[in-house]
């Protein structure tokens, strides 16, 4: 194609519309290319995003309309065995007052068009339906734009930010990106469920526009590392539930199976009954965490959001991480661009900028995290039956003394996990976090 | 040659459904997408002018989001893009929609003879096939439905040979112009637009255009305009599934276990479909 | 009541009251509801006052009464006195010199229909060299024919027929006009209904009497069958529809009926008229599909041209034909003509069988609707498996011979009765 640009974007997702919205308010002649008939078709999360970083690209986002699920009040965490769990939740007030839309839910159909169009509306060209399939390069091999799959669909640009996501075809190709191995990939299904919205209501104790999330983690992956969620939107609910791609190739049990087994859990069951499930899709995350990132930037590009596996799974962080990085690659785009000099060497600034942020921060913080769960499976297997047992054990009124109710607990535990085990879990399980 | 083409932006009808226990329509999240047969006649437009000279105007009739199936199909190549769109056209059955496209296509003659209209043969949700040939009776365009292939334009002579589909065969007729067409959806396979095109059709402004602007009497369009209502909608009785039989390596039992089962449950019919068999 | 511009009774919300579910969006007829700020609102210039939102809202937020009785005018053309039509017509199509098998079906419903509303069937005949037609539609049930023979009625052209047509409608007056939903058929219906600036409803599927109000009730599907919508049209006539063909029964033959046979002269069209120039015969290979009582439909798990024959075979022994989904068709297999689904033709044969069909969603908007499915897959929940009257769960190459034999058993053991 003929004409030029000054950047072109790959992947209309939040990684690359922040980017958008950043070039085009500093007038950088801007084009995203899309490969969903429509940003947010080819898209998944479980679907929290927070506003803190969507404020950093939009501050008026609430004006904007923004389309806003539900404004989360209360977070939960469940730890579930095959027919009963534990929950711990934390609600607070000041999330639906003065810190409101700390946290909320959104559905990325409808989140991602709008996003899209509000970057469309600041004046980047965002062009859906079309892929791209290779990075043009220059006489000095660097990068010089993209190489789209439409008749004359070569564009020039000055620099090109990957935001493809996880699975990068485009990654693959071009050698930026070594493809993940199975184990530092999750492989996600997700539901939306339709449930009126009075119903979410009450059984959540909320009103109207505010919402509760709960992270999931227990027996209910099969017995593999996983994680599951359940969210509040506004007249569904989105479950999801995913696991370490490893696993799944090692196991027996299918996607939809768990997310079956999933929804039968009578602590998830009552939850969504009489609801109609909408929609089903699925997807990888990228659970590779610091260890597994690419070079985030080169001659001429940068890489931003999924594709440079930027995830923080321990606190659902992936949207707004995206966000960030897609925001600071602009930054420093639009730095890079008034200098004059878009190699290496001045794209510098980009790591610079998320080294700084809690964004690499964070990541080199859990860097230890993913290895660590997929390495203790007793997490997902033994822990919940002992948890369960110990739980039930107690709670159950049959005349059995508490103490030798005690004694049996212990004893239980120390055959299923032995002690030096469970010592070795906490440690490893601190430095994993700490 | 100025050729029309009538696109109408319709839900993915695969995705609609209606909430048997609440008798509503669900469209929250219907993706709406370009009617595929109003696709192929604006491929056909211009593979038409391609070949002839000219320029495509494509139209459409719908709310603000019809711009989207109207920037699809302006990417094919198309010249001109124009969104009727008014307060007034809202509930139109074919009647009033047939009538404010022939307005506005009489509209656009005025000031750019046209050629050829084309239309789809029918849009996938109300599946009429009624508006095409209600536009070319009020427009007095020789009317050739269902068109599976075009033979030949004679600019000079001002004809149109086109093949189609009828009872029974394919007719090849000969019409002079100006002409409307419904068109089949084998007619042509539509292009990937490149790159050049994606672009020009996104940052191309479109003309919206309203009742007044067209001429439309008020009373004769939209929910006004229209003489047929919708008393009512529901569900068709839903599809539960029903006996499995396994039919594993060796055992007959399987197969024969289902013909008993469906001679039992459905004798009549059975008897019927095998007596016009033909072994 | 609160009023709109042109004096209709309009319903409102009251947004206190209002918790937005939606529902009333949904369920508006004329799209006159929408959501702002989280509570929905009534456009009253686009609120036909059918109280529809009143009925589904599960608050009472809608403000609105239903009147007793409505009387809309100023629809179209002024309204015409609607006692001066009377009488059910159908439009006998006529194909190779004889009338086509949905005319006389039609017949069959036009009788029950002017038995409720205890008048009249009339055949509007157009051809040449169609006297026979004419009476064997008398034997099939019409109590008048209005015949229109003329040489240039020989070949359908949409104006010559169109003009003809709405000229019996407007001599004749029939409140109520019934087509078949041939090709033919519907085109010649929006030419007729255009032109006499009536309602038309397209592929009906079921057609009912309401007799308070002298109205035709007419169901049919939307949005690819995922919908039953009922229609009618109240001030304009006559009332038209068209029904495909197969929907309604055949009617008895009587030789011994008596009707009258009306000929009515030919009015010609002015202006230049199409000119047809060749005519191929459809071969067998492009039947239509849709037309097919019977249906084996080879999907992409049975996508294998030596196969092929094996499912002809199986179609042909319950008297149907072969078509496909469309990765069948993108694979080269069989041509486009044969496809069922979105894209492709919308079929509701009497028997669909799927072999290796999964049931992707744009499939089974173009069958479901089929009155009998038959799966035969090896993935128990495939969608199609779901949905389906029965199932046979296997390998398809030793399913389908076997139930080729089975079959072939059966109607030999009959024909032997």
């Amino acid at each position: 194609m003929r004409e030029e640009f000054d950047v072109a974007i790959v992947g209309a997702g939040p990684a690359g519309i922040s980017a958008a919205c950043i070039l085009a308010d500093a007038g950088v002649k801007t084009i995203v290319f899309e490969r969903g008939e429509y940003p947010g078709a080819k898209n998944m999360s479980g679907g929290v995003l927070y506003g803190h970083d969507l404020a950093q690209i939009l501050p008026d986002y609430a004006e904007r309309n923004c389309p806003i699920e539900r404004n989360i009040v209360e977070s939960r965490i469940w730890y579930l065995s095959s027919d009963a769990g534990y929950s711990l939740g934390y609600r607070d007030g000041v999330f639906a007052a003065t810190r409101k839309h700390n946290a909320f839910t959104i559905l990325r159909a409808k989140f991602d068009r709008w996003y899209a169009e509000q970057a469309r509306k600041k004046g980047a060209l965002i062009v859906p339906s079309t892929v791209v399939l290779d990075l043009l390069r220059d006489a000095k091999c660097q990068v010089a734009g993209v190489v789209t799959g439409r008749e004359q669909g070569e564009v020039r640009a000055r620099v090109t930010l990957l935001a493809d996501g996880i699975n990068s075809p485009l990654a693959a190709r071009t050698g930026f990106r070594r493809e993940p191995k199975p184990e530092q990939v999750a492989l996600a299904v997700k539901e939306i469920i339709d449930l009126p919205s009075e119903v979410i209501d009450q059984r959540f104790g909320v009103s109207g526009t505010d919402g509760v999330t709960t992270e999931i983690l227990g027996a209910v992956t099969g017995g593999m590392d996983g994680v599951a969620a359940l969210y509040t939107n506004r007249s569904s609910i989105s479950l999801a539930i995913g696991a370490n791609l490893a696993d799944f190739a090692a196991g027996k049990l299918k996607p939809y199976e768990l997310m079956e087994s999933f929804k039968q859990h009578p602590m998830v069951a009552p939850l969504i009954a009489g609801g109609k499930p909408r929609e089903y899709i699925a997807h990888w995350l990228p659970e590779g965490g610091y260890d597994a990132m690419p070079a985030l930037y080169g001659d001429g590009y940068l890489i931003a959001g999924d594709s440079a596996m930027l995830f923080n799974a321990l606190h659902r962080e992936g949207n707004n991480l995206a966000m960030a990085s897609g925001r600071m690659a602009a930054e420093t785009i639009v730095e890079s661009l008034r200098r004059g000099d878009l190699s290496k060497k001045s794209l510098a600034g980009y790591r610079e900028r998320l080294a700084a942020s809690y964004v690499l921060k964070d990541m080199k913080k859990y860097r230890r995290f993913g290895r660590f769960r997929y390495q203790h499976k007793e997490l997902f297997n033994e822990l919940p039956r002992v948890a369960t047992f110990a739980g039930r054990e107690m709670l159950t009124v049959n005349g059995v003394s508490k103490k030798e109710k005690q004694r049996l607990i212990v004893r239980t535990v120390r055959k299923e996990v032995p002690l030096l085990k469970l010592l070795r879990l906490l440690w490893q399980g601190w430095r994993a976090v700490r | 040659m100025h050729i029309v083409c009538c696109i109408k932006q319709v839900p993915d009808t695969a995705q609609v459904k209606i909430d048997p226990e609440t008798n509503t329509l669900i469209r929250s999240g219907v993706e709406s997408i370009s009617n595929p047969y109003d696709v192929v006649a604006t491929e056909t437009g211009v593979r038409l002018v391609e070949k002839h000279g000219g320029k495509v105007t494509i139209i459409s009739m719908g709310p603000p989001q019809a711009e989207s199936a109207l920037r699809q199909c302006l990417s094919l190549g198309a010249a001109d893009a124009i969104l009727l769109s008014d307060r007034a056209f809202a509930g139109a059955d074919t009647l009033a929609t047939s009538y404010t496209l022939a307005r506005a296509i009489s509209t656009i003659a005025a000031a750019d003879p046209v050629d050829l209209v084309i239309c789809g043969r029918q849009a996938i949700d109300g599946d009429t096939g009624q508006t095409g040939p209600g536009i070319a009776t009020r427009l007095g365009y020789s009317h050739l439905p269902y068109v599976s292939e075009i033979v030949g334009v004679d600019i000079e002579q001002r004809t149109i040979t086109v093949k189609r589909l009828v009872e029974g065969g394919t007719e090849t007729v000969q019409a002079r112009l100006p002409a409307l067409l419904t068109v089949e959806l084998e007619l042509a396979t539509t292009r990937y637009a490149s790159l050049p095109e994606m672009v020009r059709s996104l940052r191309q402004d479109m003309r919206v255009l309203g009742a007044a602007k067209i001429g439309a009497a008020v009373e004769r369009v939209g929910i006004k305009g229209s003489p047929t209502w919708v008393r009512d909608i529901s569900a068709p009785p839903a599809k539960k599934g029903g006996p499995v039989f396994l039919v594993s390596g060796g055992s007959d039992s399987g197969v024969e276990d289902f013909l008993r089962t469906i001679e039992a449950k459905e004798p009549e019919l059975l008897q019927e479909l095998l007596s016009k068999g033909r072994a | 009541m609160p009023k709109n511009s042109k004096g209709r009774d309009v319903a409102q919300i009251i947004p206190d009251k209002c918790i937005g579910c939606q529902l009333c969006v949904g369920q508006c007829p004329v799209g006159a509801i929408e959501m702002q700020d989280g509570v929905a609102k009534i456009d009253p210039e686009v609120c036909i006052g059918c109280g529809k939102c009143l009925d589904v809202c599960p608050v009472a937020a809608v403000l609105f009464e239903k009147p007793a009785k409505k009387r809309l005018t100023g629809v179209g053309q002024k309204p015409r006195p609607l006692d001066e039509y009377r009488g059910v017509a159908v439009f006998i199509e006529v194909r190779d010199g004889k009338g086509a098998e949905v005319s006389w079906e039609l017949i069959g419903k036009a009788r029950e229909l002017a038995g409720k509303l205890s008048t009249q069937v009339q055949g509007f005949l157009l051809g040449s060299g169609i006297g026979d037609v004419a009476r064997e539609a008398v034997y099939y049930g019409c109590d008048t024919v209005h015949a229109i023979d003329s040489p240039a009625l020989q070949t359908y052209l949409s104006r010559t027929y169109g003009k003809n047509l709405v000229r019996l409608c407007e001599e004749v007056r029939p409140e109520i006009l019934l087509l078949g939903a041939t090709p033919l058929g519907r085109d010649l219906a929006s030419v007729a209904a255009t032109t006499l600036e009536t309602g038309l409803t397209a592929d009906c599927t079921g057609l009912d009497i309401d007799r308070e109000q002298r109205l035709l009730l007419m169901t049919r599907p939307t949005f690819g069958g995922n919908i039953m919508a009922t229609i009618y049209c109240r001030s304009h006539r006559p009332q038209m529809s068209t029904v495909r063909p197969g929907v309604m029964k055949t009617p008895k033959r009587d030789p011994e009926r008596r009707g009258d046979i009306r000929i009515t002269g030919f009015q010609a069209t002015e202006g230049e008229l199409p000119r047809i120039i060749d005519f191929v015969a459809r071969a067998a290979e492009a039947e239509d599909i849709a037309r097919s009582a019977v249906l084996v439909v080879a999907g992409k798990g049975a996508c294998d041209a030596r196969d092929l024959p094996m499912l002809r075979e199986l179609a042909e022994t319950l008297g149907g034909t072969i078509a496909c989904s469309r990765p069948v068709v993108q694979a080269g297999l069989l041509p486009y003509t044969r496809q069922v689904g979105q894209t492709g033709k919308t079929v509701a044969p009497r028997m669909y069988i799927g072999v290796g069909v999964s049931g992707a969603v744009q499939h089974l908007v173009g069958m479901q609707a089929s009155e009998k499915i038959v799966a035969i897959n090896t993935d128990r929940y495939a969608p199609l498996v779901q949905i389906a009257d029965y199932a046979l769960i296997g390998d398809y190459r030793e399913i389908v011979p076997k139930l080729i034999e089975g079959l072939k058993a059966r109607a030999a053991s009959s024909t032997a009765r």
